[in-house]
């Protein structure tokens, strides 16, 4: 191997409560590193860039094929997953930050956990289990079949709320990714019969219509998932939703 | 009636201040441009039209209705959901995001301009006696010193088109948040053709700015006082 090396700079931050600082970091390159790689070279031995041994830097990650979103955090100043960040196409120093609108565990790990009570407050599951057996459901177009996988690959990483404008660390907003998940039940025919139970939970504080169009949601997708049409289209649904509420009941 | 709970007085609220910026304050915009517009056909014809309006029955409780309480309303929600996020363009530079940003900018430069705006042109009618004040050449009076000076001028063009962009740019959102155009396509045709009626109201405002500017007309009373 050559003496050529990859540099890192992380943000790092030892608990929950404690104040964040940056680190430097350099270890030799290999060919085909991710940066996942780059900080398991810098697990086995964890020494700053001016040798002093330091604890290693801990992170999250899975499936190491951009399907799980737990690696997510922000590479060189936009937000990614660290699996798919080949070292070779990005630049260096490789400035390594944990993800801004969740509460950091330590280092680059955060705590998504707001999504997921986003995902349990949006009802994003279909009924099948009630008082009577609901059986098989009805058919579903293929073209609907095709919107929904789209819809379905979301990953709840959470890089569309990190880019948005609108989400911020201490507000109640949902974010695109719960609101496209209730375009993705609603459109389903069974998930349908709870379609305005799940609007009913977009219809408030935080709801859809705290969406302010920025659409930085939709660049940000990893997964190309067209959420500035899911949020359209709740947005129909909802304004359909609120006419009826007031004319119809 | 069902009591009305705090999020659905939420949702409400954002849903009518989206479509509020359309009807009236939209509207109004639009032809309080169209009808400042008619400086640039001639001092008469300006003139005409404010006495015209000047002279509609019930104006008061038009103005109130249409124009004062929904900027009020509109503006004190927009101030809401200028603090309810956090811009990030100089990460995220997407041109919807700039979009996004500018349209909370402009929001708060409207703003300020009509407290100026208003308090050039519409305070003063309260110290006169209703008989007693002639719209036409009061107004002509003010805006002829105020476009004499480049502060005067630059101070409404920045206004005109702030207000210009937040409607052409607020109408596309309307759209969007209240779910008429959804897919890809139709929201970029949508912006373009939002684009248009944003630049001609600009050029509309611009080309009365010029016409004061250049030809300060005093204008006599057409009716008599």
């Amino acid at each position: 191997m050559s003496d050529k090396t990859i540099k890192l700079k992380i943000k790092r931050q030892d608990n929950p409560r404690s104040k964040p600082y940056w680190q430097e970091f350099e270890i030799p390159y290999q060919p085909l590193s991710n940066v996942i790689s780059c900080l398991q070279d810098i697990q086995k031995s964890p020494s700053a860039a001016n040798k002093v041994t330091v604890n290693p830097v801990v992170w999250d990650c899975s499936c190491l094929e951009e399907v799980c979103g737990s690696c997510t955090m922000i590479i060189n100043g936009r937000v990614r997953q660290a699996c798919t960040a080949l070292v070779d196409q990005i630049e260096s120093p490789i400035v390594l930050e944990p993800m801004s609108k969740f509460p950091v565990v330590r280092d680059l790990l955060v705590d998504r956990n707001r999504m997921f009570r986003a995902l349990k407050k949006v009802k994003a599951w279909v009924d099948i289990d009630g008082s009577q057996d609901l059986g098989e459901g009805p058919i579903m177009a293929d073209s609907v079949r095709a919107t929904r996988y789209t819809l379905s690959e979301c990953m709840t990483c959470g890089c569309c709320l990190e880019a948005c404008p609108q989400y911020t660390k201490d507000n109640a907003f949902l974010g695109a990714a719960a609101f496209s998940q209730v375009r993705l039940f609603n459109l389903h025919p069974t998930g349908d019969m709870h379609a305005d139970e799940r609007l009913d939970e977009v219809m408030g504080k935080g709801g859809i219509a705290d969406c302010g169009n920025a659409q930085a949601c939709v660049e940000a997708c990893p997964k190309n998932i067209p959420l500035t049409d899911s949020i359209a289209d709740i947005s129909r649904q909802t304004s359909l939703k609120l006419l009826k509420d007031l004319l119809l009941k | 009636m069902a009591k009305i709970t705090q999020d659905q007085a939420h949702f409400f609220l954002l849903k009518v201040n989206s479509l509020m910026g359309l009807v009236p304050i939209g509207v109004f915009l639009a032809f309080h441009i169209g009808i400042n517009s008619l400086r640039t056909v001639g001092p008469l014809q300006y003139q005409l039209s404010i006495d015209l309006i000047n002279n509609l029955p019930f104006l008061f409780g038009i103005e109130v209705a249409f124009i004062y309480a929904p900027l009020l309303l509109h503006s004190m929600m927009g101030f809401y959901i200028y603090f309810s996020g956090k811009r990030n363009v100089r990460h995220y530079g997407y041109a919807r995001n700039w979009l996004y940003t500018l349209q909370r900018i402009t929001g708060v430069i409207v703003f300020a301009f009509l407290i100026y705006h208003m308090g050039t042109t519409v305070a003063p009618k309260l110290f006169y006696g209703k008989h007693q004040f002639l719209a036409a050449p009061f107004l002509m009076d003010v805006l002829n010193a105020e476009f004499q000076t480049w502060t005067g001028r630059i101070i409404y063009l920045i206004g005109i088109s702030s207000a210009t962009f937040h409607f052409a740019n607020g109408l596309w959102g309307f759209c969007v948040s209240w779910g008429i155009i959804i897919g890809r396509n139709a929201q970029r045709n949508a912006s373009i053709v939002f684009a248009m009626v944003g630049l001609a109201l600009t050029a509309l405002g611009f080309a009365t700015v010029l016409e004061f500017s250049i030809d300060p007309v005093p204008v006599t009373p057409t009716v008599g006082g």
